[in-house]
């Protein structure tokens, strides 16, 4: 099917917002390339669950291309034009299976050599995108503070090196009582402006309980998240065994059989308004390469999809440690909670983790004027990265995590 | 976004002056002009190793300076006896097999990467075979996995099939040896780790018992000796080093080819676990040019090829995730490295013009002297003269 046949009955089986959007935009999805409009509905059809970021900006593309004439509006969609579309692809329900099209689509670009084309027509788009549509800046600077090496001791690891070109490493800090400031940091900001997801905790063990019930904040964790992801493994072995009484189980149906699980699946229980963090986590265990088996993947991983999808003001991440190791059979089938931890591995992967959210936050608007903070937990060391400190330079003097956060401020 | 956009920058700009920095005695000699090569007195019956430093490391955790110290083999031992290549660039899909296949073909496969599907075009190591009429023995592949298990002979469209190169899976040989030994041990399992790039995928099963027996004979190897040997081992990487030395000891292979695997760990998005199987492989680089030196077989008389199939993306790439995947097709995670090190190949060199990854098969070609008409790419001519 290509876009110029879409119908009001195409979207049927979209949830009902998503269907109302579809439908809303339908004259402008008919007239895109089929490589455009399938990446578009792949967030169409999350629509009823997307945060209200995601929303903002899918409504402000699509009125955009609504009003561009036809002549912006063809020059825009060219470079996606001439990518040539393998026919087969054309005839799968890239409508009502919008992800493994991207994923089938991924792999027919690399096997013809088109991976640049579409990159490069990605970009121009994205451009185009960014400098007709400035993204706002936040009401208040973003503040992102990473907590890193939970049950870790230190090691000759050098720590932060990969941050402290960027903003002020501070090496006598006082660490008493300094997650609770942390903690009570975060949630002030929650307080002062409030905003739905606008506000996160993100936990690589159990949650801090200073925190874990202030409603003000969206709180996640991997200890909670972990019996749902043993569901997860249960349920695709049960498919593969299923599958393989048949023949051969490829990844690409792997794939679209995880991409099809909902939080009912994989006994994720919430209430209605919390359904946009039940998909959120659904997304982030069913495609999160190694976020189910290691809490420091997780961690970072959530954080880039948080600070990517949801872009709120204020995050608290905090990297526990991972399980050792272990054959990947072994990884899927026990409980990584009740493993030998690898406190060494972990606080390495913790500190890459704080450098990968540092660069997901300057991602986002207003970066030049947020604020970054990562401290080893319970340990002298600390970096901060703010418009007010000085970049590259190091204090050996004494300090508390309150004067730290007075200085970013 | 301008800062980040900058850094990226930076580090592309930086790349080449880092990867200089590695071997800067040999700028001299460069600027110098190549000194004469002894091509004339190449030795006779010459042996070829090629390596590939998989799958997927990027500059930042080898050559480039913060990187350095997670190589100090490559760095200390065998960079001051090599010509080294800053620029290796990989044109084609960033998947291990059909990359590590397009290597051993010299054209870029185009084909699905978790598929059991052989090569479309002719193999090194059929032309090495065809071309200087070499028995089977005489060309080895040490593969990381059952998903490997075809990259020893093409599909044979292109080329008479039956030339292909023996082809050993040492974690399938090892499996099948469990199934048999006494020794088999839960911790053994870490040796038959398969695959890293899709972790729910399970490569295609190979036909097994009927190989295993014949291979573990052929090496004199008894499957008791081979598992508790392997016992003494950490990882799927020592294991092939380990297995290859007996190929080397049994056969002594005019050709062979291993593949590194360890570090694509860095897919489950452990840093510390990536970095680990890089400095192994760089330990294991090093004892394999050790095995070399030490064998009378291949001493004085053996070129070695070290180079990784591709990179990883970059930390900078929005489509990606850094280190832990290669999916993003940016330029850093195309562009590698390679070094050569042999009697004939001059020492401590470093050369910065950009070589493809087709130019391998062309390259040992005309080192070996035997035609690769399908192959493209061109002769790499510093180490050749």
């Amino acid at each position: 099917m290509m876009p110029s046949a879409l119908r009001v009955e195409s979207f049927t089986a979209y949830p009902t917002q998503a269907r109302a959007l579809a439908v809303e935009h339908l004259g402008v999805l008919k007239r895109m390339p089929l490589i455009l409009a399938a990446a578009l509905l792949r967030q169409v059809i999350q629509y009823d669950w997307s945060f209200p970021a995601e929303r903002e900006q899918l409504l402000q593309q699509l009125g955009l291309l609504q009003q561009l004439d036809t002549a912006a509006f063809d020059s825009l969609m060219s470079s996606f034009a001439a990518i040539p579309l393998a026919s087969d692809l054309s005839k799968f329900d890239w409508v009502n299976h919008p992800q493994p099209f991207s994923e089938k689509l991924t792999a027919y670009l690399w096997e013809q050599h088109l991976s640049d084309n579409y990159h490069s027509a990605g970009q121009m788009y994205q451009q185009y995108l960014e400098k007709a549509l400035p993204q706002a800046r936040p009401i208040t600077p973003r503040w992102t503070i990473v907590v890193i090496g939970k049950g870790s001791q230190p090691t000759q690891y050098p720590l932060f090196r990969h941050l402290t070109p960027y903003g002020m490493l501070f090496t006598q800090l006082d660490p008493k009582g300094a997650l609770e400031i942390l903690s009570d940091a975060v949630r002030m900001r929650a307080g002062r402006y409030p905003l739905e997801y606008g506000h996160w905790y993100i936990d690589g063990g159990e949650p801090y309980s200073a925190v874990v019930d202030d409603a003000r904040l969206t709180t996640m964790s991997y200890a909670r998240l972990a019996p749902a992801t043993k569901r997860e493994f249960s349920l695709l072995k049960e498919f593969t065994n299923r599958g393989s009484a048949n023949g051969s189980v490829g990844p690409e149906a792997v794939g679209s059989y995880i991409v099809g699980l909902s939080p009912e699946d994989l006994s994720l229980k919430g209430n209605a308004p919390d359904a946009a963090l039940r998909y959120f986590e659904v997304n982030l265990i069913t495609q999160g390469a190694g976020c189910q088996i290691f809490s420091t993947t997780f961690v970072q991983w959530a954080s880039r999809e948080c600070l990517h999808r949801a872009q709120p003001l204020t995050l608290l991440a905090r990297f526990s440690t991972r399980q050792c190791n272990a054959p990947m059979e072994q990884l899927l089938a026990r409980d990584p909670l009740q493993q030998t931890q690898d406190t060494e591995g972990s606080l390495i992967d913790a500190d890459i983790g704080a450098y990968y959210t540092w660069i997901n936050q300057s991602r986002l608007s207003g970066a030049d004027e947020s604020r970054f903070l990562v401290w080893f937990e319970d340990r002298n060391l600390a970096c901060a990265i703010s418009p007010t400190l000085p970049k590259g330079r190091t204090s050996t003097g004494a300090i508390n995590m309150r004067q730290v956060l007075e200085y970013m401020a | 976004m301008d800062t980040l956009r900058r850094i990226a920058q930076q580090r592309a700009v930086t790349r080449r002056d880092f990867l200089r920095s590695v071997a800067i005695a040999g700028t001299a000699s460069q600027l110098l002009g190549f000194a004469p090569l002894r091509a004339a007195a190449l030795p006779q019956r010459q042996k070829t190793v090629v390596v590939t430093f998989g799958g997927g490391a990027r500059d930042e955790e080898t050559f480039a300076p913060e990187g350095q110290e997670n190589i100090p083999h490559l760095m200390n031992e065998l960079i001051p006896q090599a010509t080294f290549f800053t620029q290796v660039v990989n044109r084609g899909i960033l998947g291990h097999y059909v990359a590590t296949a397009s290597l051993a073909t010299g054209v870029y496969e185009g084909f699905d990467n978790f598929a059991d599907v052989a090569p479309k075009n002719p193999t090194v190591f059929e032309y090495f075979r065809k071309g200087l009429n070499r028995p089977a023995n005489d060309a080895w592949v040490i593969a990381p996995s059952n998903g490997f298990n075809r990259i020893g002979q093409s599909d044979g469209s292109l080329i008479a099939p039956g030339l292909g190169a023996q082809v050993i899976l040492p974690k399938h040989l090892l499996a099948s040896a469990l199934g048999k030994s006494y020794i088999a041990s839960p911790s053994m399992n870490f040796l038959l780790q398969d695959n890293y790039e899709d972790l729910l995928f399970t490569p295609p099963s190979v036909e097994g018992n009927l190989q295993t027996a014949k291979l573990t004979e052929m090496l004199h190897l008894s499957v008791d000796d081979f598992a508790r040997h392997a016992q003494t081992l950490s990882s799927a990487d020592e294991l092939s080093v380990y297995v290859m030395h007996q190929v080397m000891k049994q056969f002594a292979p005019s050709l062979l080819w291993i593949t590194l695997h360890d570090m694509d760990i860095a897919h489950t998005g452990a840093y510390s676990l990536y970095l680990e199987g890089i400095r192994r492989t760089d330990r294991l680089c090093g004892e394999i040019w050790q095995m070399i030196e030490s064998d009378p077989e291949y001493k004085g008389r053996t070129t070695m090829l070290v180079l990784p199939d591709f990179g990883r993306d970059s930390d900078f790439s929005a489509s990606g995730n850094g280190f832990q995947h290669h999916r993003t097709g940016d330029p850093l995670s195309r562009t590698t490295w390679m070094m050569a090190m042999g009697p004939h190949i001059r020492q401590n060199v470093t050369v910065d013009r950009p070589l493809d990854s087709l130019d391998l098969v062309p390259t040992l070609g005309a080192m070996m002297n035997f035609a690769t008409p399908f192959a493209k790419g061109k002769p790499i001519t510093e180490v050749l003269g």
